[in-house]
């Protein structure tokens, strides 16, 4: 075994002869992990490369033929529907943080103060979960038909209101299509944050009660900055999270009605396998990740200046 | 209340979050609230409950009910002969060994080749191994809106190698295989073993593989156990690269095939859904334990 020796500084750091010599004399450690390197290279990191190079090529089939700058990112700019597209992806987020943000801090609090049933409560919450993404889109789809048979029409009209068009109306597809969403997650996201409310510490409840204080202060004062970090952390997975929605627009409404649920992710979805326009869609998704980009550098500059207060 | 530090089945409690202690309880006006917010979850466990079972219900009616008009909530006729049919007609057994197929391979690539890279990352450390570490960390923080065609473009035409795999399970096996988070919560888990064991193991003349394999492996008992009920739920739901790679209707997995179905009768695809969603719900009644774990070894804390 090697044993370690600190250069002390002397010697410049040198990366690349380093990791070199590094791989030559640990070359059983390095082994062990080819296959793992492999798959992350073929399956990670080149394609982010390579997709950021190809976004500035003329395409065909999925080959890069010749450069042509930023044509393919003006190509994109300049359709009719861009612009509705990414009006639409931030109408998802802000849907997603309206209705999906709250309810998992709520529900998590409210089951954590449960003395009844509240392993019951823990297990009902995740079993949409279980529910596969597309199987749950597809339920979902059937919940919101527009004909008799839907599930929310045949209540609807038990409770003697008209049948709604639901996915088919361009108002309600959007949110309906985050409700979708969060049916399935909340509950995950509940369990994360139950977790975190097992590590307040309850000294300070019983500190407080013997202040004075009311259940509102103790949630306000105790429960809410206790979870801070991690109600600020799962923001900002949400938000990026959701900005890239794909799956659930393709397979419940395919962008429609008339585009209504089109976003940047299934466009790019869209010029690749269905137009065969690789370059395009790759420029659409370079766009949606340099907004992401700027998104979470506002909030991290936001977030800093908030802790420095 | 029932105290038990296990927490095992689904109607034991737990200790309260402590907010509403013993005394506060014991208030009329607290007691109310508290039991509305009881009815709101109650109404919270049906929002959760209603639609699948709804599902799985109505694909229990015959035919003539299915459509029946008002529409039953609960069925009346349980047609068995249907289910049996669309298992037939629409090949559902191929498609449960398909995923099978995939599922274990992805299980295999996932256990073996993520924790390689977390026992790396946490207890070999070479010289360089923390560059490794932060691009992991970066591919897992960084959005990844990029990777779609060029990753499908690897697929139909493998680097180096040139094999299109289209049609075949290894893309899904070796995306298994390239999970920055799972490498992630290994490393995490290994991190907690003390160095101490592995120094040992050394001395007595052990190398990497054999400490790796013979003292790592067998104290993550958990860790593994999480991964693997989280891997196999998420092959087994996996949709989207299924649906690009596997063409072929004979090599398709159960959601490639309930996505096909779209164009199907209504009560013909309600049952291929219930098909779809009854097995990760059984496996999620089975090792629910494990899966409640997996949220707080998942590594975000308060």
């Amino acid at each position: 075994m090697n044993l370690p020796i600190s250069d002390g500084g002397l010697i410049p750091k040198r990366r690349k002869p380093l990791l070199l010599i590094s791989i030559r004399n640990n070359i059983s450690s390095w082994l062990l992990i080819v296959p793992s390197l492999i798959f992350f290279i073929v399956f990670n990191w080149q394609p982010l490369v390579s997709g950021v190079v190809l976004s500035f090529f003329e395409t065909k089939g999925y080959n890069a033929v010749k450069f042509i700058g930023l044509q393919n990112y003006r190509d994109v700019i300049s359709d009719s529907i861009f612009r509705q597209t990414i009006t639409n992806t931030f109408i998802y987020v802000g849907w997603s943080l309206i209705i999906g943000f709250l309810v998992p801090i709520i529900i998590a609090v409210i089951i954590d103060e449960m003395r009844h049933l509240k392993s019951f409560f823990r297990f009902s919450v995740y079993f949409p979960g279980m529910v596969p993404a597309v199987a749950g889109a597809m339920l979902w789809t059937y919940v919101f038909d527009p004909g008799q048979g839907g599930l929310l029409n045949m209540l609807f009209k038990h409770l003697g209101l008209a049948n709604s068009q639901w996915l088919q109306n361009a108002h309600l597809t959007i949110p309906l299509i985050v409700i979708t969403m969060t049916w399935r997650g909340f509950g995950g996201t509940s369990l994360i944050y139950m977790a975190s409310l097992q590590g307040v510490n309850p000294e300070l409840y019983e500190a407080a009660s013997i202040d004075g204080a009311g259940i509102w202060s103790k949630i306000k004062n105790i429960t809410i900055p206790s979870i801070m970090p991690v109600i600020k952390i799962l923001l900002i997975l949400q938000i990026m999270g959701v900005f890239r929605v794909m799956q659930e627009p393709l397979t419940m409404t395919e962008g429609g009605p008339n585009n209504a649920s089109m976003t940047l992710m299934l466009s790019s979805y869209f010029y690749a396998f269905r137009y065969i326009q690789a370059g395009r869609s790759m420029a659409v998704c370079v766009i949606t990740f340099i907004i992401l980009l700027i998104l979470t550098m506002i909030y991290f500059k936001f977030n800093k200046s908030n802790d420095e207060e | 209340m029932m105290r038990n530090k296990k927490d095992g089945g689904i109607f034991m409690e737990s200790r309260t979050g402590g907010i509403i202690n013993t005394l506060d309880f014991k208030k009329p006006g607290v007691k109310i609230v508290y039991w509305i917010f009881f009815a709101i979850m109650i109404l919270v466990a049906l929002v959760c409950f209603v639609p699948p079972l709804w599902l799985i219900l109505s694909s229990l009616k015959d035919i003539k009910e299915f459509y029946a008009i008002p529409p039953t909530l609960i069925p009346k006729t349980f047609d068995i002969g249907k289910i049996r049919q669309v298992w037939t007609d629409y090949d559902f057994l191929l498609y449960y060994i398909n995923t099978f197929g995939v599922t274990a391979g992805s299980l295999f690539f996932s256990l073996v080749f993520n924790a390689a890279l977390g026992y790396f990352l946490s207890k070999l450390k070479p010289k360089g191994s923390a560059v490794i570490f932060s691009l992991i960390l970066w591919s897992m923080m960084l959005p990844n809106t990029v990777g779609m065609v060029p990753v499908f473009k690897n697929i139909i035409d493998f680097p180096v190698l040139h094999v299109n795999f289209t049609n075949t399970f290894w893309p899904m096996w070796m995306m298994a295989g390239a999970s920055a988070f799972n490498v992630i919560i290994f490393k995490g888990f290994f991190d907690g073993i003390p160095q101490s064991l592995v120094e040992a193991a050394r001395i007595d003349g052990a190398s990497n593989f054999g400490i790796f394999y013979k003292i790592i492996l067998p104290l993550s008992r958990p860790v593994l156990m999480t991964i693997a009920i989280f891997t196999v739920n998420g092959t087994w739901a996996d949709w989207f690269w299924p649906y690009m790679v596997l063409k072929d209707k004979s090599v398709q997995t159960i959601m490639v095939a309930i996505f096909n179905m779209r164009s199907a009768s209504m009560d013909i695809q309600f049952v291929g859904l219930s098909l779809a969603i009854v097995p990760p719900v059984l496996l999620f009644l089975f090792f629910q334990k494990y899966i409640m774990q997996g949220f707080t070894l998942s590594g975000i804390k308060g």
